[in-house]
């Protein structure tokens, strides 16, 4: 699937469908007893609202015509006493349904954002990240309303209707079947509303998502927005893309909105055909006090019955969310532990690329058969033109992708065969986009190993040459710093995420153009400082400064995704190839002044 | 201004919307009241006095009434619902603009996810109040006073009675919705801390991978998570103290009517007819006291969002962005006299301490210095990210702050360290500063970027899309496109923060060679920390600690024997070193 952007609609793989009814039932199911406990506190409130007319019926009737006063007070505390009773059900019913709905949206978003975690980059690279939010969070509320008092209405209407159906086929069974004649017109008008509401709402939700995007996006990139000074222009895109929202709001609540004037004009057809044909049969079979009697089961009918319509309309409302909810749940992550993947034992860093392929995308390789072997202990670094498949190795031994051929081993096991976190919890990566969490600085570094105390955090730290400027800082360590460390230099972040890798004490070390943004003397310390460190380990260095590149035990000269040239820099001299060329480029550069 | 009056000032422009609406809704509660009434007169003629002949023009009244009554109600829904909508979009762009506004201070402080709160959630409770919930407010009040009214007529003092009642319903609205309003603050707080950590999740979920830190971040998702989720269930917990009472006295009504019209019946004051007249109006004044509890819910909503919308609106920009108009173009001169900055939260630490120098059109600057050193601050204040706490930036001979913003902005281009593309193709991206460029333009500042030739090897070539924030790219690749892009706006001064870093020097060399070209006019600045890249510099300023310690051309640094060649013998060192201790000298 092509990458998406804001202003273009994602497709959606799968409709909503009867199978996701059973997904929603699956959340609903833990809390079935507390559902049912409402249910029973809902019928108990139904059974004392019916009371209530009840006794007036009594007093008007009988009491009152009776001139009998203290009936008609020890009735008026009776009232009183059912209005007690449905005050304290309605008290426990807002306390259930609350909680069950609240819990039922919980769970919910907790599988959303837990398999979120478990997706590949490549799922979060193709869509504008405010699209994934959209998902989590938004939409997951809408169905709040829905899934708690929605559901419980809905189930308390249906035994109403059954009720008041069985008491009015008990009165007259032939007026009962009058009363549902009209039932297959509604029935059309609701699915002819289904659809057309069902397309408008999916339009919307996709319209929302765009709009969101967009929102996300500028929100991300304001910065360069007001140093273009393009503000005017995204006015203009925002505008479209709010108007767009809004068109498709109206679109979709105007097709909403005709149920009920739909469901209320065929109930009050279906009373006065009930008039029309039990008056004329008034004294042929039907008495006044039946047909009376029988009208007001009519109504007692069609409230719920509204009711039911309206709940069905929330849920096509929502099965618009719904399907991209079930849709992110049903992305199946590419990489993800085997059934049989066994823990990583711990690495000693021997590592080994055995004819390995990769391609993003088919026809296009990135690595060509690229095989080599290194020796724990060894640090190797990786240089070649850009695009010539640098990080895709680096990506491959975190298994951050598979390869198409071949076989990726560290220690002899194949990346494949262990459980991701066994693996990549033995790797330090630092990536060449860092990221520093709102939070303290401790925090951030903290990230790397989650139990670290203060000291060990220090000297990863002091180690890196992190701790100069930290120290500076207005609250030191526990200066807080934004989401991705807005108020701190590019070399600050790099210097945080390199002492957030180190303290993860990893066994192999992965460096992806990690000093870029550092000056040359905190550089030649930071490089001092972890000499001693990287005793041992295997590292993995991208730079593109010699100082960086020189020392290392093995330099692969990355072309075309294979390996052109391996050695040490003084064999690679020697060879007079690609490295030769790129090292006295750069010395020539340096050199003539 | 209350918050009323707030949405009022948007609801307004609507007003002929908002009056039709509201009258369609005053003459609709007249067939609310008529079709019991028809109901009751079938009964009472038809049936109870056999007035056949009567029962198909009240059968057509009815379905005629309900007819009436519903195309009504429909129209003045969606009359609300519109100028919900309206409401909702004019304060939208509102906000987009005042965040197209406000400064890198707020966007400093502020998460990504709490202002994208504010923009979605907390609009749709100022939507849902303006369409739904005023309509229904209104509805409540009308039938309550039509409900009055007819029952005023059947007997007054029985109506009295009853009215009696409604002071203790209002002293209980009043209590409720104290009591709701700091929740509902709560519960909007609370969503947009849940916001933020999901969104921040999602923007660093390489990081996450890397580390393996999945369960980690569902620990402090399900803190969040369940903390919104007990929020709500706070506000669960004021309705059902507060409810049922509602409720209560709403249903208290009909045991009044009941004891007070029975007695009154029984003393022979009133009939028994109108006693059930009088009960078949009941539902008509229940309703919206029974509905108050419900809408004070949601008021109590409207209010929380509104104050977080309004704070952002509120905020004030420190660099003001006039609207003047100027037309002048900038040659290129920049003076810094005596400038020092300080962040406004942390004014004890001086990032710039007392700069000055003086660029003339044409001239490039170099700028060297260690990490933090305050490079980028010093290129932020030309462009007038932030404004200078102490001295003057002086543009073209006037002061930065003279300059209208986005006028300045617009002449200026800067490639700032953090690299920043939009998911969007790349042709978009590089016209980003000027949409209306033709693809030959855009593929020759490629060109000078030497991103040309990477890029036609991409898939879809130029109108490959990139994913958010470049992801996909490399390091270098990010750079050159965003080099690209500076270059397209033809800038009278060019800022590049570290765009080189992640390149390779013999592409770094073949782009400045470009790139002194296309500058002969212009005012670069370029930070580094690669002698390689400010060495060709008219002057180059080496900061330290927020000062200038040094300042000159390649040539007297080198002489100087300072900070710059400390850095100049490092980097050459190493070279040097391997071919056998060459001198070390210009």
């Amino acid at each position: 699937m092509a990458r998406n952007k804001f202003n273009v609609d994602e497709e959606l793989e799968t409709e909503f469908n009867w199978s996701h009814y059973k997904r929603i039932g699956a959340y609903i199911k833990p809390y079935k007893k507390a559902l049912f406990i409402t249910l029973l506190i809902i019928l108990t409130a139904n059974v004392a609202g019916m009371l209530g007319p009840f006794f007036t019926k009594i007093a008007i009737d009988e009491i009152i015509p009776d001139k009998n006063i203290p009936l008609l007070i020890g009735l008026s505390i009776l009232f009183l006493l059912s209005l007690i009773v449905i005050g304290i059900c309605m008290r426990y019913r807002i306390q259930w349904i609350t909680r069950i709905g609240q819990n039922i949206l919980k769970d919910m978003r907790l599988d959303i954002f837990q398999h979120l975690q478990k997706l590949p980059f490549s799922y979060f690279d193709n869509r504008p990240h405010g699209k994934i939010l959209i998902r989590v969070v938004n939409y997951i509320n809408t169905l709040s309303d829905l899934l708690s008092n929605g559901l419980i209405n809905l189930i308390s209407d249906i035994i109403s209707v059954i009720i008041t159906l069985i008491f009015m086929f008990a009165i007259d069974a032939k007026l009962t079947l009058y009363s549902l004649a009209l039932l297959p017109i509604l029935g059309i008008l609701v699915w002819v509303i289904k659809n057309m509401q069902r397309k408008a709402y999916q339009v919307l939700s996709n319209k929302q998502s765009n709009m969101n995007a967009y929102i996300h996006e500028s929100i991300a990139g304001i910065k360069i927005t007001q140093s273009f000074a393009r503000e005017d222009e995204n006015y203009e895109i925002f505008d479209e893309v709010s108007n767009e929202t809004r068109t498709s709001w109206m679109k979709a609540v105007s097709i909403q909105f005709l149920l009920w004037p739909g469901v209320q004009n065929i109930s009050v057809l279906t009373t006065s055909l009930i008039y029309f044909v039990g008056i004329r049969q008034i004294g042929v079979d039907v008495s006044t006090g039946t047909l009376v009697a029988f009208i007001g089961y009519v109504n007692n009918f069609w409230n719920p019955v509204i009711n039911m319509g309206n709940f069905y309309n929330a849920l096509i409302t929502a099965s618009a969310y719904l399907e991209r909810i079930f849709e992110t749940l049903d992305v199946e992550p590419d990489i993800k532990d085997s059934p049989k993947a066994i823990q990583m034992p711990t690495i000693k860093g021997n590592v080994t690329f055995d004819h390995v392929s990769f391609r993003y995308e088919e026809g296009k390789n990135i690595l060509n058969d690229a095989s080599f072997h290194i020796n724990s202990g060894e640090s190797i670094a990786l240089v070649g033109p850009t695009g010539a498949g640098k990080s895709t190795i680096i990506n491959l031994l975190s298994r951050f992708y598979d390869v198409n051929e071949g076989s990726v081993k560290i220690d002899d096991i194949d990346v494949r065969d262990v459980t991701l976190k066994s693996l990549r919890s033995q790797m330090g990566v630092m990536l060449q986009d860092t990221f520093v969490f709102s939070g303290t600085i401790l925090d951030n570094i903290r990230y790397g190993k989650l139990d670290a105390t203060e000291d060990e955090i220090i000297t990863a730290a002091k180690i890196v040459r992190a701790d100069d400027f930290i120290k500076d800082l207005k609250d030191g360590y526990h200066t807080v710093v934004e989401e991705r460390g807005s108020t701190l230099s590019a070399g600050q972040r790099q210097l945080i995420s390199f002492a957030r890798a180190l303290l993860a004490n990893p066994k192999i070390l992965i460096l992806d153009e990690a000093t870029s943004s550092i000056d040359t003397k905190t550089e030649e310390l930071l490089q001092e400082g972890i000499t001693e460190l990287l005793k041992g380990r295997t590292s993995f260095i991208i730079a593109h400064r010699l100082s960086t590149i020189k020392n290392s035990s093995q330099i692969f000269y990355i072309d075309g995704g294979r390996i052109a040239e391996k050695g040490t820099h003084d064999e690679l001299m020697a060879l007079k190839g690609l490295y030769y060329h790129l090292y006295q480029s750069q010395y020539d550069l340096l050199k003539v002044m | 201004m209350n918050n009323y009056q707030w949405i009022w000032s948007y609801v307004k422009k609507n007003k002929k919307k908002v009056i039709t609406a509201t009258l369609i809704l005053l003459a609709n509660s007249f067939f609310v009241v008529i079709i019991p009434i028809l109901s009751g007169r079938l009964i009472d003629e038809v049936i109870e006095n056999n007035q056949v002949q009567l029962l198909v023009p009240i059968l057509l009244a009815m379905v005629g009434a309900t007819l009436i009554r519903t195309v009504t109600r429909y129209i003045y829904q969606l009359l609300y619902e519109k100028v919900g909508q309206d409401a909702q979009f004019d304060i939208r762009q509102d906000m987009y603009k005042k965040l197209q506004e406000l400064d890198f201070d707020f966007f400093n402080h502020n998460r990504v996810g709490d202002i994208m709160a504010r923009m979605t959630g907390d609009m749709d409770a100022i939507r849902h109040f303006v369409s739904w919930v005023c309509y229904n407010i209104a509805e409540c009040v009308v039938w309550f006073v039509v409900a009055i009214i007819v029952m005023m007529n059947i007997d007054w003092k029985l109506t009295l009675g009853l009215v009696a009642v409604t002071p203790i319903i209002f002293i209980f609205t009043q209590k409720m919705s104290r009591a709701a309003h700091p929740v509902f603050l709560e519960i909007r707080e609370s969503f947009s801390r849940l916001n933020s950590m999901v969104e921040e999740n999602i923007s660093g979920n390489r990081v996450v991978k890397a580390f393996s830190r999945e369960e980690y971040e569902i620990e402090k998702f399900n803190h969040f998570n369940n903390d919104y989720q007990k929020r709500n269930l706070d506000s669960a917990n004021v309705s059902k103290k507060y409810l049922p009472w509602l409720d209560g006295f709403a249903g208290m009504l009909a045991v009044i009517t009941l004891l007070l019209g029975g007695l009154f019946v029984i003393q022979g004051s009133m009939t028994i007819g109108d006693l059930v007249a009088f009960n078949g109006f009941m539902w008509l004044l229940n309703m919206p006291m029974r509905m108050s509890g419900w809408l004070i819910n949601d008021v109590q909503r409207f209010n929380a969002s509104c104050v977080k919308i309004r704070n952002l609106l509120k905020t004030e920009s420190q660099i003001r962005v006039e609207e003047r108009k100027q037309t002048k173009k900038i040659s290129g001169y920049v003076t810094f006299k005596n400038v020092s900055f300080a962040f406004s939260d942390d004014p004890e630490t001086q990032i710039l301490k007392n700069v000055s120098f003086a660029v003339r059109p044409g001239q490039t600057v170099g700028i060297l210095g260690e990490t933090g050193s305050g490079k980028s601050t010093l290129v932020n204040l030309i462009a007038r990210f932030y404004d200078p706490t102490e001295g003057e930036v002086l543009i073209d001979h006037v002061n930065a702050k003279e300059w209208p913003v986005r006028k300045l902005r617009d002449q200026i281009s800067m490639v700032m360290q953090d690299i920043f593309l939009f998911s969007n193709t790349i042709e978009e991206n590089i016209s980003f500063g000027k949409p209306f460029l033709n693809i030959e333009q855009i593929q020759r500042v490629a060109t000078i970027a030497d991103a040309h030739n990477f890029i036609v090897r991409m898939p879809e070539g130029y109108n490959t899309i990139v994913g958010e924030r470049g992801v996909g790219l490399s390091g270098g690749q990010k750079q050159r496109i965003s080099l690209a892009r500076a270059l397209a706006k033809d800038p009278s001064i060019l800022i590049l923060d570290d765009t080189t870093s992640a390149v390779d020097m013999e592409t770094e060399s073949k782009i400045q060679k470009e790139l002194n070209q296309l500058t002969q006019d212009k005012t670069t600045f370029i930070i580094a920390h690669r002698i390689s890249s400010v060495r060709d510099a008219d002057f180059i300023l080496v900061l330290d600690k927020g000062e200038v310690k040094e300042q000159g051309t390649h040539m007297e640094l080198v002489a100087k024997k300072g900070l710059y060649y400390d850095v100049y013998k490092r980097q050459l060192g190493l070279v040097e070193q391997e071919e056998g201790g060459a001198t070390i000298g210009p």
